[in-house]
């Protein structure tokens, strides 16, 4: 089985747009993290989707799941194919592809296609915008940011950042660059939460009794 | 849809069957069978054991590892008859055994005295269907000792200023003082605000032979590997187990509940894994498949009895529908608060704005407490004016995901008889069933309360020392709780209500109904406690009413 989706030159690309959507500068970005090794990981097909719990290998997806992923994932590659289209035509018009701009014009470029035109695109935009950050609290509470409802920019931004946040396992967030980089004391490994051994105690209150209950239990 | 004619098998009938194995349908299993009675159960999705979780936020909250897929799942949602419905994961809960509080952190406050008659204590409001419980508080006050004692359930009797009486105080001590709680306790003292430590479904200490509750970070959202947090699936589906008389099957899908010609209910046909079609005939069967599921299933199971749908004749099905709508204050602070530790929910809460009072110009009043922003873990952490990318991003997420924690509340939305489930025209599920679709508009009243309770909850923030708060208003109602009641409500009048005071069907004798669809107001407080305290006082109903047979 494959284990990348993108040909050279769509991976140079949504890894220069993914440099952007988390640059680097004092910390690491996209780059250093491997978010394009995540996102290709996963479109490559339908066998990495679900991490084992244990973080030996992945899940073997079967019936409905299976059906489920692989609707998922062709509408999803769909979107990147149409989004490099997209980045280069929008790059030509600044004289060159989108991997030959400079870092600043790749924004400009990113911002002109996450930009709507026309009211179906505007509604598109005000969901996924929803759905991503536009309500943090609600949107974390209810997961109903479906992919498949997701414009190309808004999804590379989503995908970026998984790719910097997730675990290490599903091929991003190297070395644990994104948990370092905001200091989130994540797991070594699956592996210590699978079998109960991770906990943040030590990041609770120093006192960490209730005034009142010393004397319970 | 009529009753069809199965070609699978026939199972030899039982004494009681259960639709659902998520906090009520485990808890009136435990019950039931404690009690000597047979039971089947019918789970839709998985039988997953700790051994299948872990701490993986992409597959539990971004992968719908726990969320029912949306494309074999779908709800539709509109905000009224005269709109086009839309395809939205409206309300959703894990579809599995334990459910719901698979997921959950287990916030377990009680209700109070007053919500037991809210209709009496605010009156008539317009526009809303407001209706007195045919039960008091009184009446569930053993059962919510009986499951808070089951579950080993950890917080601090008398904490809270509010709460009405109780027979017997809490089995552990509360959870250990989060960092976010602190502030939470902080602000509201300095204000004069009463605040208690959050009641929840976690051992503090070892408790009835489990070990304390592990304090990972992936916890809210994600099912624990540890088996030490207390849930449907670590406690009531074990305990009935261990009677030998549960027969669990999971990823079995009902198709209808079948009735005979009297219209009495006796049993259900339902598709297994591989697709193949069985019938399991019951003399008692109960519902138990949250207040959405359960108001599609009885509106699925069509017949000539009841060519309305089950227990529908009038028209009150689906109806009432309330979903809470969870918000937040959201502040930074200069020291660091690392509110995903303990997964972001061992928090704070207060009920200083719980009970109703005229003065602030709308009725009732609702749950306030403490947790991180959002899922508080790296990939779903953000903060209101977060870009989506960029520079500018990455500096919010690096200053403030350890300086970031919400005030947030639960707005007690009052129920409408034009808010409600039914059954979507177009819309089919993967098993091609109608999708349940939710009309639903909020109510002025949840709107006004919405915004008093953000902004005590931002004056919390302020008081505790923030150096900048943002609110979030909710504008309108998703169902992001998970919190679903009201579909079926319970009361004394068959003419407006679809259960009677021990949640029996008024028109279908031996169907009960367990989960919130009985609730006749959502109440301003997490339902789930409520849910499996009811559960358990109708279980033991059934059960009597089974001696009292077996003797006649």
């Amino acid at each position: 089985m494959n284990d990348t989706f993108f040909d050279p030159h769509q991976r140079a690309t949504i890894a220069a747009a993914m440099a952007r959507m988390i640059p680097t500068d004092d910390t690491p970005g996209a780059a250093e993290a491997g978010t394009i090794d995540f996102l290709d990981g996963y479109l490559s097909g339908t066998d990495r989707i679900y991490a084992a719990p244990d973080g030996n290998g992945f899940e073997v997806l079967t019936g409905r799941r299976l059906d489920a992923w692989t609707q998922r994932l062709e509408v999803v590659r769909a979107r990147y194919v149409a989004g490099v289209r997209a980045l280069d035509a929008a790059a030509e018009r600044r004289g060159g592809r989108f991997v030959d701009l400079s870092g600043e014009e790749q924004d400009d470029v990113l911002r002109e296609v996450e930009r709507p035109e026309g009211r179906e695109q505007e509604a598109d935009a005000a969901r996924a915008k929803v759905a991503l950050y536009g309500a943090p609290v609600e949107a974390a509470l209810q997961q109903t940011s479906a992919e498949v409802d997701l414009g190309f920019v808004p999804l590379l931004a989503l995908h970026t950042r998984q790719g910097f946040y997730a675990d290490p396992v599903y091929g991003g967030n190297r070395d644990h660059v994104g948990w370092k980089v905001i200091g989130f004391p994540g797991p070594a490994s699956l592996a210590e939460v699978h079998q109960g051994r991770y906990t943040t105690i030590d990041y609770f209150a120093e006192d960490r009794v209730h005034p009142g209950t010393e004397g319970l239990s | 849809m009529t009753s069809q004619t199965t070609a699978g098998t026939r199972h030899d009938p039982t004494d009681v069957l259960i639709i659902g194995a998520g906090a009520s349908g485990a808890t009136a299993a435990k019950v039931l069978t404690e009690s000597g009675l047979r039971v089947v159960a019918l789970e839709k999705g998985p039988w997953r054991t700790k051994e299948t979780f872990s701490g993986d936020e992409l597959a539990s909250i971004n992968r719908y590892d726990l969320w029912p897929d949306p494309l074999l799942n779908p709800r539709t949602h509109r905000t009224g008859v005269d709109e086009p419905a839309t395809t939205q994961l409206f309300c959703p809960v894990p579809q599995m055994v334990g459910g719901g509080t698979v997921h959950w952190q287990g916030w377990l406050p009680r209700f109070t005295e007053e919500d037991f008659r809210f209709h009496s204590v605010v009156g008539d409001v317009p526009g809303a269907s407001l209706a007195d419980w045919p039960i008091s508080y009184a009446e569930l006050e053993p059962y919510y000792t009986a499951v808070e004692w089951a579950f080993g359930v950890s917080g601090q009797a008398g904490a809270n200023r509010y709460e009405s009486f109780r027979s017997k105080g809490y089995p552990c001590p509360p959870m250990p003082m989060s960092r976010y709680a602190e502030k939470y306790h902080r602000g509201a003292a300095a204000l004069g605000w009463n605040t208690f430590p959050t009641p929840q479904a976690a051992l503090s200490q070892p408790f009835d032979g489990r070990p304390a509750t592990v304090l990972s970070a992936f916890a809210q959202q994600h099912g624990d590997p540890s088996g030490t947090r207390s849930s449907a699936l670590n406690v009531f589906v074990p305990q009935a187990v261990a009677t030998g008389r549960y027969d669990l099957r999971p990823d079995s899908v009902v198709r209808e509940i079948t009735v005979d010609a009297r219209g009495r209910a006796t049993g259900a046909v339902y598709e297994d894994a591989e697709g193949r079609l069985h019938e399991q005939r019951a003399d008692v069967v109960v519902l138990a498949c949250g207040a959405v599921e359960t108001a599609r299933l009885m509106l699925l199971s069509r017949s000539a009895a009841h060519p309305h749908g089950l227990g529908n004749e009038n028209d009150l099905v689906g109806r009432n529908v309330t979903f809470h709508e969870f918000s937040s204050a959201v502040a930074t602070f200069d020291d660091p608060i690392y509110a995903w530790a303990g997964g972001g929910y061992v928090s704070a809460s207060s009920f200083e704005f719980y009970g109703h009072d005229d003065s602030r110009g709308f009725a009732g009043g609702g749950h306030m407490a403490t947790s991180g922003v959002g899922i508080p873990l790296p990939i779903n952490w953000s903060l209101p004016d977060r870009p989506a990318w960029g520079a500018e991003a990455k500096r919010v997420d690096r200053e403030h995901f350890n300086h970031s924690m919400a005030a947030s509340m639960v707005v007690h939305d009052l129920p409408q008889h034009d808010n409600r489930v039914d059954l979507d025209d177009e819309v089919v599920d993967d098993w091609g069933l109608p999708v349940a679709r939710i009309t639903l508009t909020p109510h002025e009243n949840d709107l006004a309360m919405g915004r008093f309770l953000i902004d005590r909850s931002a004056e919390i923030l302020e008081a505790a020392g923030a150096t900048s708060v943002q609110k979030v208003y909710p504008d309108r109602v998703t169902g992001n709780c998970s919190h679903q009641h009201g579909t079926a409500r319970m009361g004394n009048d068959p003419e407006t209500s679809v259960l009677d005071r021990d949640c029996r069907a008024h028109t279908v004798e031996n169907l009960f109904v367990v989960d919130g669809s009985s609730f006749p107001t959502g109440t301003g407080a997490n339902p789930t406690l409520t849910i499996m305290a009811n559960a358990w006082r109708v279980a033991e109903r059934i059960a009597a009413g089974r001696d009292a047979a077996t003797r006649g």
